[in-house]
């Protein structure tokens, strides 16, 4: 299939100057709003003990630990401002994202041990299965970071019990490993209880020489059974017991390597267990690159950081997606499908890395006279409408079929609306585009790149998708809610204000409500807010678009469940003959015009 | 020579940031329609100097109706 992928169509174009000096005020907004982004990454890293304390403590930090483990380079972070019940600590105390180890992609997570010994907060278990989630879907190996002392005793009523709850991830652990998802430990510190599970769960457990696990740790072990209230002579025997077992916790490497052989492997520095986990990923199961790559990988023929110019912050601004696209996508080069319906989406084949992978986007602005057919309104790009919605429903299946993957680039206002529309079939539409992902069984990724509005954030493989979408990004220009915050205050209050006019009362009170209801909206539609409660699983900078997209296609290629060989693809055929048929239809169009 | 710019889609001209006489590089936005809750922005297709603007901020405008003149 090299004819049809080692050089595709050609597409966007370098940047004027008159572009340079219009997006400039644009860029510099990007700016602005991405270093605030990263003020708040900054303040969840450096959350709970200072790095030099855990140093002198003879330990590495969780952030020293990934930067040894994972290759240069490929640290993807996922979660960073994740804090969905609001911790105090301002994180859930987990870290994660996708990187390579020693070549290999694995999803990677670990526990903050800047932070109460790495304990379990709120929100933890709900981040760990979204990593799990993550690991399944990529069918790549979970690395665990473990250092973890067990439940935040004071807040266990938020996290302990429950369907999703604390226990919730041993039971995915087991579910990955039956999957054949491999699960490496490396084991750190005292993980008692909680801290237990964490490290026994996985697979293969490699364990610094002072770490211990145990179903219970010193605390409990040295504690007494509930008496009804405390007393000081109480107090003063429960001094000497918590002494004793401080110096000896139970499950130590003597007990569990000598003894239990739980840990495969003692090492004597921190680096060495890292060395360990190295070492086996060198060994998981993966593909060579060359198996899977369409062509050699290339990087974009524009600059991806010219997207902090093309993106505009405006939310109500017109831009070219297809500018977009083209700096993200190897020599940005691509096979759109069906360029001439549905104008208002774009579906096409691109390159990330070498790899083939299927991109669908909202285009923006007018459509042009007579679109949507159906109606005699004109269309704006955004929003879906029939053909768009046909397209989309056609591609992701033959997709499916040539087992590519989807990247999805959201900035969508809704789905067409009112009784023209619903004749149209749209709401039918909608949800045929989900039944089609679903049964597309494909990974997908999604990035937000402005606006996920209504149903269409839903359709246009939202995260809500959860069999199908790995990880769903957003970018400093997101905004997530189900409408407009103006549009949501008319629909709440419009029969009020009704009611108020007819019975003669002043409006002022209701308009009030009005306005708090619409700046509710912005207020929980933010790129941070929607962060911190988990509509994306990261905020990300316009110019690290194609470091996710490329950590994504290498992870779903690594080592995929179903394989369609390149010559048995028939979406590269259709295409090519679409094309072809454009073309002598337009050449006839032409000489018909002349004679 | 002189270039026509026209309204690519009807609406209303929410901002015009060119007047008679200015000098235009192509590419820069010369004025901006609002449609549908969108802003589009329209740009010079050529360097120049602004020869005429036919709107004024508030104008409703059709598509293909004559915005400015270039020359």
């Amino acid at each position: 299939m090299r004819p049809y992928f080692e050089t595709m169509v050609p597409f966007g174009d370098a940047l004027k100057k008159g572009t340079l000096k219009r997006t400039e005020k644009n860029l510099e907004a990007v700016q602005a709003a991405e270093a605030d982004l990263t003020k708040a990454e900054d303040a969840v890293k450096s959350a709970g003990l200072p790095e030099e304390k855990i140093n002198a403590r003879g330990q590495m930090t969780v952030w020293q630990r990934l930067a040894y483990l994972v290759d240069d380079n490929t640290w993807t972070p996922l979660h960073t401002l994740y804090n969905p019940e609001d911790n105090p600590e301002g994180t859930t105390n987990v870290v994660d994202g996708i990187g390579r180890i020693n070549g290999k992609w694995a999803v990677i997570i670990g526990f903050d041990n800047k932070v109460m010994a790495g304990a379990w907060l709120a929100g933890q278990s709900e981040n760990i299965l979204r990593v799990t989630n993550l690991a399944k879907r990529l069918n790549i190996p979970l690395v665990w970071l473990v250092n973890c002392s067990g439940a935040k005793l004071t807040e266990q009523e938020k996290f302990y019990a429950n369907r999703r709850g604390a226990g919730t991830p041993f039971f995915r652990h087991a579910e990955l490993e039956q999957q054949g998802v491999p699960v490496l430990a490396a084991i750190y510190g005292t993980n008692p209880a909680g801290g237990g599970y964490q490290s026994v769960s996985p697979t293969v457990l490699f364990a610094h020489e002072k770490c211990n696990m145990a179903v219970g740790g010193a605390g409990i072990v040295s504690g007494m059974a509930p008496q009804g209230e405390f007393t000081v002579e109480m107090a003063e025997d429960l001094v000497a017991r918590a002494k004793e077992h401080r110096a000896k916790p139970p499950g130590s490497c003597a007990t569990h390597h000598d003894a239990t052989g739980f840990f495969r492997y003692v090492f004597t520095k921190e680096e060495e267990v890292l060395d360990g986990i190295k070492d086996y990923m060198k060994d998981m199961p993966a593909y060579a690159p060359k198996f899977f790559r369409v062509a050699e990988p290339k990087a974009p023929a524009f600059e991806t950081e010219e997207v902090m110019r093309l993106l505009p912050m405006a939310p109500k601004k017109v831009y070219e997606f297809d500018q977009i696209l083209a700096r993200l996508v190897d020599g940005s080069e691509h096979l759109e499908y069906r360029p001439d319906y549905g104008p208002e989406i774009y579906t096409g084949l691109c390159k990330v890395d070498g790899y083939l992978v299927a991109c669908i986007g909202n285009r923006q602005g007018y459509l042009g006279k007579g679109y949507p057919e159906y109606a005699d309104y004109p269309g704006i790009g955004g929003k879906l409408y029939r053909q768009g919605l046909i397209k989309m429903n056609e591609f992701v299946t033959f997709c499916a079929r040539d087992r590519v993957p989807v990247i999805w680039f959201q900035d969508t206002s809704g789905i067409d609306v009112g009784d023209i529309a619903e004749k149209a079939e749209l709401l039918g539409l909608g949800q045929s585009l989900i039944y089609s992902i679903q049964d597309s069984d494909l990974p997908m990724m999604t990035a937000i790149l402005r606006k996920g509005t209504a149903a269409a954030h839903y359709v246009m493989g939202g995260p809500q998708g959860n069999r199908n979408n790995a990880f769903t990004i957003g970018t400093s220009a997101t905004e997530i809610c189900v409408m407009h915050g103006e549009t949501a205050a008319v629909a709440t209050y419009a029969r009020r204000l009704v009611k108020e006019k007819d019975a003669g009362q002043d409006l002022q009170p209701v308009v009030d409500k009005m306005n708090e209801l619409a700046q509710k909206y912005v207020e929980t539609s933010t790129p941070q807010y929607c962060a911190k409660t988990g509509m994306v699983d990261e905020v990300v900078s316009m110019k690290d678009l194609r470091q996710y997209m490329q950590a994504f296609a290498g992870s779903v290629y690594q080592n995929p469940k179903s394989i369609c060989p390149q010559h048995h693809m028939i979406l590269p055929r259709i295409i090519k003959d679409q094309e072809t048929l454009r073309q002598k239809t337009a050449a006839s169009a032409a000489k018909g015009a002349g004679s | 020579m002189s270039e026509d710019v026209f309204a690519p889609l009807s609406g209303k001209i929410v901002s015009i940031d060119i007047q008679p006489g200015a000098a235009v590089e192509e590419d820069d936005e010369i004025l901006v329609i609002e449609a549908m809750k969108m802003e589009t922005p329209v740009f010079a297709p050529c360097s120049g100097t602004v020869a005429k603007v036919q709107v004024k901020e508030g104008d409703s405008v059709e598509e293909d109706d004559l915005l400015a003149v270039i020359e």
